[in-house]
């Protein structure tokens, strides 16, 4: 029989990991833990848990490790982050992503050599989670910060961590002309469609008729303008090696966003220039949406106009070099 | 006319409207992002304009185009923003366009912090973008008094085709107090006048401009700023004496927020009969100087000056200016969002008296 | 009263930056002089937040208040935070809901609240912040608990106006309380 560990201390509440369950074993407590958050409890018996992972996935916090029914931990939390707790708020996807970028370098091996660059935005203290050498930018300027260190060093692995304001807004300069220069760099784009550590702000990715502190009556594209789609964008270029987006609102998702953060970050290793992921984010703090409310509107609302997949990738290198004319 | 009560940033965005600015080109930024989030609100109640800038360049750079039609308009930011709106500034002032712009200022250098600073006190004076230039600030202590200095950086900037900077920190920003407004409804538009791109049917045509392509050309531009800059100096400065005014033994030069925390300071003390007198310049740019000297000449002949600000070392150039060397200028200061306490200038104040 | 001023600190969303507002408004429609500060930053929840009221009869000087007379705590984080810097016999409200230590300030007058619990019986829990306000406005005396009730009415409104009943007993509720607590002191003084 597998079974789950939940970290009460750490757990903020959110019911991702309710929802991901798919054998509906894990609920809520009466527990409320020292920072004021009702903590889950697995509510199945012992047979039934297979340690699937799938709340360890969803789970934004690190609040779960799993084991399967040989006793064998399907679920480890990564070294690649530190164990500080995240300031990020209940069911905020910010922490998922995080998380992976962390297991991603540890399972390609390259934690050692990584630099990453935080922006301005409610992940500034992603240097206080990732257990690497960071940076620290300016708002939007990340992917200069980014180029300056790949430039001076060959061979570490940069990467920017960066939000929708800060990428798509005030830094659309920036990230526009590190793509086309193809700095071999990894870019990994969180659009949550709105300015989260400023109180939520319309932002550049922001849905039609989506009310926000500065589009209290609902986006207004006659105005503002229709959302950028970045991905695209980025992909009329003719540098960039890879561009993809994938979302992390629910754990089926976020495995397959895994993949594309790993294909990233091993174009990167292998020398080749500039690639991006962009990843549809959850901010139900600013929404005014409960996380699992927050995950189905990025399925609902966000997903047809920011359709998930690779965008663009290097042509396949062919197996054998054709003979030459 | 009743008071209401209102956050700093929300009446300063009121006080705009009323003094007949309805274009707002602004970027969220902690702590004045209710400047933006009232307007976008308020501005089509009056037929205004309001656009979310994707950066402070932008903004900026949108109040130079905006103000080059003559039209009243307005930008707002904190620290990190003015930073990036130094080039635009240059230009604007250089071009003498009419703008207003506010800066609450949070914590620095870098991103530091949001919390409470005057750390942007150099900035504000004599920094931001290249070439001989100024700007009018003026700096509140209030809610209410940033809605009057509001309303005088509109009518300074028409008059004088200066940007005008209104200069607070996060804490008026974020403080709500009583305030009246002092008109009501949207107030005027700018006059009509000689220089904005309006469409030239029926006149010659305008050119809004900085580049001088002849020294000597470039040599009079700068001349003829530095004579509006000094006829501003002559006629705009503003000051506040508070407490003892007649005989003090202890002068304090502090502004803004740091100027009401030096108040109460000298509230509690002269309960023990300590004679303090406090020095509140307003306009930080012209600053008071002669007023300023006035008051250190009300205090005996060795006692000292006690300048209190919340960055480390930056308002002092100009109270020791002030003093032209007659003066010891004792420092109390601190960084980061940390504020001086009303307990620690007392405690500053009894240290230094006699 | 020349002046006083209460500082009320809780977890964000525990409502203590709207119930110093109506008590600032209560307070200007009195005809005093008021300022409300509150602690900002980044806008995350499970944070904690807090507010300083000032209430005078002249202009207020300094805003920032770092000697509290009065202080209302909603969490434990913010009772261990602020109860120690409460000035010499100043006065503290504890939400015992969810403060389970005592404040340790023999000095103090200290009035507890099981604020959630008696909000509840008024109608909603969620109205934990205005029983607190009520237990405070009723021990320190800084202003009416009519002008408190008027300011609730005005607060909520259009939408929200159905909140005003339940809003207002949990006040009530809490003002009551805080009396008692008054007349008990009071009793131990005589005696
Ligand atoms: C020059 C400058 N302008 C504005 C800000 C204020 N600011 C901080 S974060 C932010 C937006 C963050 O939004 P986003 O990039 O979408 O990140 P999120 O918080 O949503 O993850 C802004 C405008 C700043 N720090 N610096
Ligand atoms: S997903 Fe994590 S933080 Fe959220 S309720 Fe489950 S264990 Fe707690
Ligand atoms: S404000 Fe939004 S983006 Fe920021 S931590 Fe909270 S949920 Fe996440
Ligand atoms: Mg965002």
């Amino acid at each position: 029989m597998g079974y789950i560990r939940i970290e009460r201390a750490v757990c903020k509440g959110c019911g991702r990991c309710i929802i991901a369950c798919p054998k509906d074993l894990i609920e809520f407590s009466e527990e409320i833990n020292e920072r004021g958050y009702q903590v889950v409890t697995y509510k199945g018996s012992p047979e039934e848990c297979g340690g699937c992972t799938l709340c360890a996935v969803a789970c934004p916090d690190l609040g779960i490790e799993t084991w399967n029914n040989r006793g064998k931990q399907t679920f480890t939390v990564t070294t690649g982050l530190t164990e500080k707790m995240t300031h990020y708020c209940p069911g905020c996807t910010h922490g998922v992503v995080h998380r992976i970028v962390a297991e991603v370098l540890n399972e390609l091996g390259l934690i050692g050599r990584a630099i990453g660059v935080a922006p301005v935005g409610c992940s500034v203290l992603a240097y206080e989670y990732f257990n690497f050498d960071m940076f620290e930018a300016a708002h939007g300027r990340a992917p200069a910060v980014a180029t300056g260190a790949k430039r001076a060093r060959p061979d570490t692995i940069v990467f920017t961590y960066q939000g929708d304001g800060d990428l798509a807004s005030i830094g659309g300069n920036e990230i526009l002309h590190t793509a086309n220069r193809g700095e071999k760099i990894t870019v990994i784009f969180l659009n949550n469609a709105i300015y989260g550590m400023t109180g939520g702000q319309m932002a550049p990715t922001t849905m039609p008729g989506q009310r926000t502190t500065t589009s209290p009556f609902g986006r207004d594209v006659e105005d503002t303008g229709m959302p950028i789609k970045v991905a695209e964008l980025l992909s009329s270029l003719t540098t960039p090696a890879y561009i993809a987006r994938g979302s992390a609102h629910d754990s089926k998702h976020s495995v397959r966003l895994k993949k594309m953060i790993k294909t990233a970050f091993q174009h990167q290793a292998d020398g080749r220039c500039f690639s991006f992921v962009e990843v549809l984010s959850t901010c139900p703090t600013n929404w005014g949406l409960s996380p699992n409310e927050a995950s189905a509107w990025v399925a609902d609302a966000m997903m047809d106009y920011y359709p998930l997949g690779v965008i663009k990738e290097p042509a396949k290198e062919p197996a054998t070099a054709p003979a030459k004319a | 006319m009743t008071k209401v009560l209102m956050k700093g940033n929300e009446a300063l965005g009121e006080a705009a409207i009323r003094a007949g600015c309805v274009h707002f080109f602004g970027y969220p930024i902690t702590p004045q992002t209710e400047v933006p989030e009232y307007l976008v609100k308020r501005l089509p109640e009056v037929g205004g304009t309001f656009v979310q800038a994707e950066s402070e360049i932008a903004s900026i750079n949108m109040i130079y185009g905006a103000a080059g039609t003559g039209v009243k308009c307005l930008t707002s930011s904190s620290s990190p923003g003015i930073s990036l709106m130094a080039e635009g500034l240059s230009y604007i002032a250089a071009c003498e366009l009419p703008c207003v712009l506010i800066n609450i200022m949070r914590a620095g250098p870098g991103l530091g912090g949001i919390l409470p600073a005057q750390s942007d006190y150099h900035q504000a004076t004599r920094g931001h973008g290249h070439g001989d230039y100024q700007l009018i600030v003026l700096a509140p202590a209030s809610v209410q008094e940033a809605v009057d200095l509001m309303t005088l950086a509109f009518e300074l900037s028409e008059t004088y085709r200066n940007p005008v900077m209104v200069c607070a920190d996060g804490m008026i920003g974020q403080m709500m107090e009583p305030v009246e407004f002092p008109t009501e409804g949207r107030g005027e538009p700018m006059a009509d006048n000689d220089w904005a791109l309006t469409g030239s049917e029926g006149r010659e045509r305008r050119i809004v401009n900085s580049l001088y392509l002849s020294p000597e050309d470039l040599d009079a531009h700068n001349r003829k700023l530095k004579a509006k800059y000094d006829l501003i100096a002559e006629k705009e400065v503003r000051h506040e004496l508070y407490g003892e005014t007649e005989s003090p033994d202890l002068l304090l030069v502090a502004f803004g927020t740091m100027a009401r925390i030096c108040k109460s300071a000298i509230d509690d003390l002269q309960a023990g009969g300590a004679k303090v007198a406090l020095f509140r310049p307003i306009t930080l740019k012209p600053w008071p100087y002669a007023a300023c000297r006035e008051a250190m000449d009300l205090l005996p002949a060795d006692a000292p000056v006690l300048n209190v600000e919340m960055s480390m070392g930056q308002l002092i150039d100009d109270v020791r200016l002030a003093g032209e060397g007659s003066r010891r200028v004792e420092f109390l200061g601190a960084a980061g969002g940390v504020v001086p306490t009303p307990e620690q200038v007392a405690a500053k104040i009894r240290e230094l008296l006699p | 009263m020349e002046s006083t001023n209460v500082l009320m600190a809780g977890f964000g969303g525990q409502g203590m930056l709207l119930a110093g507002k109506v008590l600032a408004h209560a307070a200007m429609a009195e005809g005093k002089e008021v300022s409300w500060l509150p602690s900002y930053g980044p806008e995350m929840r499970g944070g904690t937040a807090n507010v300083t009221v000032c209430v005078a009869a002249r202009p207020i000087a300094s805003p920032l208040i770092t000697t509290p007379q009065a202080l209302m705590v909603m969490n434990l984080p913010s009772l261990e935070k602020f109860a120690p810097k409460v000035m010499e016999g100043g006065l503290i409200v504890v939400n015992t809901s969810l403060v389970h230590r005592d404040p340790k300030r023999e000095d103090c007058t200290v009035v507890k609240v099981d604020a959630r619990h008696v909000a509840g019986l008024a109608g909603t829990e969620r109205a934990a912040n205005f029983v607190m306000l009520g237990a405070y406005v009723a021990a320190s005396g800084v202003v009416a608990p009519e002008s408190v009730e008027r300011e609730i009415e005005n607060e909520f409104t259009g939408r929200k106006a159905k909140h005003v009943p339940a809003n207002i007993a949990a006040f009530r509720a809490g003002v009551d309380a805080g009396r008692d607590v008054q007349e008990t002191a009071a009793q131990e003084q005589d005696a």
